[in-house]
């Protein structure tokens, strides 16, 4: 089969006619801008993407991809991606979920999905607040915090979503802002082209119920500085090597739990770490397997035209058999 | 004859494999346990994924997404595991997901008796998650049919479009027997239909189609839309909520009343495609014998002493529980004066029992069958004498 060259795709082509009800200048629309333009730059034709959606205000960003898309259930994308990518390894998946669904209902399969590392994209909205259903305390607001929506300050701690993908064994960490665009593309055109579980946390002011972390707060008009600084440029080297050794592995992560702590003033955004040294999910099957990657669930053929099955089971029975 | 000795995990997953499943995720619970472990053993060595879940919503999430992508999926579990499954089984409704899920029940409630028998899902399977839409459940009740409805299982899936349920229980898929593997009944593997390939240009990632494929139209109003894979010619979108026939959200009620009356009628309509049972029919007889899974087997040795005693008693074994298989039992209850229905639990179908024949009796002008439960949910399997002290 002759390989044509592929034609260049402008970020419009990932743009379906749907009307979009998110609140005027909600965070969402960047991110949703960016995943149009990550696309664009790598040039994915999109029957190879599947944006896998949670509930939430950010579930509804798989709407807003025209792209093969998924409006899940709340707290679940993150198995329904790895359905879809196990089933079919050629896929691109992306799944687009909010602090809520990822940090509280979800938390469960956000940790197992780091201990198996299968090749997709998560991208959390983190707003701090349940949005969908109108402000109520996310899992990622701070102890003693009092949003709009609160009768009484937050009497939870908020969990690190930087710590807690590390912890699960995420292979690629980082953070983006969604009002700044053209870094938030850099990061997910990374996080799309990585190996494995990448995880990107994604700061998203929700201006309808969260009043203290504001577009303006982020821009640090309080304190006369923007409180976002990028850690690339800062020198800050995520790469933990395929064979590096254990001094190198331990000097690495202190340094990431070291910059996954900062809040308040200076906050981080950028790339925490890539993880080279595990393999993806899909090698370790494609080793028991053999063939996966070329014949995956997905694709794999099943009967003749008799509908009798192709598959010869006698050898996987013989213990059963009886002489 | 090729004699097997097996359990009815094996069979489930032996059927599972012939019916061309290429993925499986579960999460380990008794007695559905032997199921995982066969396949994450077995299915790696057919060209298939099987995998340990971190939980039951993990295991079916993973299923479903793995369907829409391609694949032919199952999982496997028992009642706590079912409850887990329940918001999921709606999406497979909504989406209308072809999949298999195979409950080896055990005594409830909650943990309930983790090592013992049970038929106490029964009416759970059918009213399992919210909304009332009809899903199929077949009931095997030998390590044979086990074979047999696995494959009728994926079969039916497929040609509606829903979740199947195989419910077996822990008698039925632990215990041993042996099997003429030459004389199992085949059902032929079942081609997914998929919407017609588009025109090549569709690789061209410029390509916007005109609206020539709708995912989600129907027409008539009970016939199944054809599939249209991940990574395949056409975008579609799958949604969890009320959609048009493009995938999205919609609260237009003629829209949404159109939908929801072809979640119903799909299946609803063609229930006799969904009816299988056997029925060892005696002349004469106005008794009849009626169970499903393992209790069959008591019922089908009380049978034959009754038999033996001089008694004319018919005997059903029912394979399809759901949607209730009314053609098969007004046919059954034809002339019947007694009906005794034997089950480990609380008499769940025998109300559906009683349900068909109050109806029948009064089209026929007739009196109604008397319905007798005959129950045990002490964890034991019910017993022959059971049957026959109703008829004595
Ligand atoms: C099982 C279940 N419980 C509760 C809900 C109601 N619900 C919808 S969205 C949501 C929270 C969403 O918060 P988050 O995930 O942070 O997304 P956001 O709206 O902030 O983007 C809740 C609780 C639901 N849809 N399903
Ligand atoms: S509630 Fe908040 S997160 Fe939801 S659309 Fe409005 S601004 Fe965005
Ligand atoms: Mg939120």
């Amino acid at each position: 089969m002759a390989v044509a060259t592929k034609p260049k795709v402008t970020p419009k082509i990932y743009k379906p006619e749907f009307p979009i009800d998110w609140c005027p200048g909600c965070g969402d629309f960047g991110i949703v801008n960016a995943i149009h333009q990550a696309l664009a730059r790598l040039n994915i034709p999109r029957h190879q993407v599947a944006v896998v959606g949670g509930i939430g205000c950010s579930g509804k960003a798989q709407y807003h991809v025209s792209t093969y898309g998924v409006h899940t259930l709340h707290g679940r994308p993150v198995p329904y991606a790895t359905g879809i990518r196990l089933a079919n390894p050629h896929l691109h998946v992306i799944v687009v979920s909010g602090d809520g669904d990822s940090m509280a209902i979800g938390a469960g399969h956000f940790v197992n999905a780091g201990r198996r590392n299968v090749n997709f994209t998560y991208l959390m909205f983190n707003n701090e607040v349940y949005g969908l259903t109108k402000g109520q305390a996310g899992p990622t607001l701070p102890l003693g915090l009092q949003t709009k929506s609160l009768p009484e300050p937050n009497m939870n701690a908020a969990v690190n979503p930087l710590m807690l993908a590390l912890a699960s064994g995420y292979t690629w960490i980082g953070r983006g802002y969604s009002y700044n665009i053209r870094h938030l593309v850099n990061l997910i055109v990374q996080a799309i082209e990585h190996p494995g579980s990448a995880f990107l946390d994604i700061l998203q002011p929700c201006p309808t119920y969260n009043d203290l972390h504001t577009k303006e707060w982020f821009a640090g008009e309080d304190i006369g500085h923007g409180r976002l600084y990028d850690l690339q440029e800062e020198g800050y080297d995520p790469v933990i090597p395929q064979d590096a050794d254990e001094d190198t592995v331990r000097a690495k992560l202190l340094r990431f739990i070291e910059k996954a702590q900062e809040w308040g003033d200076r906050i981080p955004i950028g790339v925490f770490l890539v993880n080279k040294n595990i393999d993806m999910y899909e090698e370790r099957i494609n080793r028991r397997v053999g063939n996966y990657f070329e014949t995956p669930p997905a694709v794999r053929p099943l009967a003749d035209e008799n509908g009798i099955t192709l598959t010869d089971l006698s050898p996987i029975f013989d213990e059963y058999l009886m002489t | 004859m090729a004699r097997e000795y097996m359990d009815g995990a094996t069979a489930i997953v032996r059927g599972a494999i012939d019916a061309g499943c290429t993925f499986f995720a579960g999460y380990p619970i008794t007695p559905a346990t032997p199921i995982l472990l066969h396949m994450v053993r077995e299915l790696p060595k057919v060209g298939g994924v099987a995998l340990e879940a971190e939980d039951e919503i993990a295991a079916i999430s993973m299923c479903i997404g793995a369907t829409l992508a391609g694949a032919r999926a199952m999982t496997a579990t028992s009642g706590p595991g079912i409850s887990l499954f329940s918001e999921n089984i709606g999406l497979a409704i909504m989406a209308e997901i072809p999949l298999v899920i195979v409950d080896a029940q055990r005594l409830g409630p909650a943990t309930g008796g983790a090592t013992t028998g049970a038929q106490g899902d029964i009416q759970f399977l059918r009213w399992g998650t919210s909304g009332g839409y009809p899903v199929i459940v077949l009931a095997p009740a030998s390590v044979a049919e086990c074979y047999t409805l696995t494959l009728r299982a994926f079969d039916l899936a497929e040609r509606f479009r829903v979740p199947v349920f195989l419910a077996t229980d822990k008698d039925m898929v632990m215990n041993m027997a042996t099997v003429d593997t030459e004389a199992l009944k085949r059902v032929p593997v079942r081609e997914r239909r998929l919407a017609a390939t588009p025109p090549p240009q569709y690789r061209d990632p410029r390509w916007r189609p005109e609206e020539t494929f709708l995912p989600w139209a129907f027409e008539p109003i009970d016939a199944v839309p054809p599939m249209a894979h991940f990574g395949g010619p056409h975008i579609v979108r799958v949604t969890t909520s009320t959609h048009d026939e493009h995938g999205f959200l919609t609260k237009d009620p003629a829209k949404v009343q159109r939908l929801n009356e072809h979640l119903w009628r799909k299946i609803m309509d063609h229930r006799e495609e969904t009816e299988f049972a056997h029925y060892d029919p005696q002349e004469g007889a106005d008794v009849l014998f009626l169970a499903y899974g393992t209790p069959a087997r008591a019922m089908r040795e009380a049978v034959r002493q009754a038999r033996a005693a001089g008694h004319r008693v018919s005997a059903l074994t029912l394979h399809t529980l759901w949607p209730v298989p009314e053609g098969i039992l007004s046919f059954a209850l034809r002339g019947v004066r007694r009906v005794v229905v034997g089950e480990l639990n609380f008499g769940q179908y025998t109300r559906e029992v009683e349900r068909i024949a109050y109806r029948e009796a009064a089209r026929h002008g007739v009196p109604a069958a008397e319905v007798i439960g005959v129950y045990r949910v002490d964890g034991l399997p019910l017993h022959p004498e059971a049957f026959l002290k109703a008829i004595t």
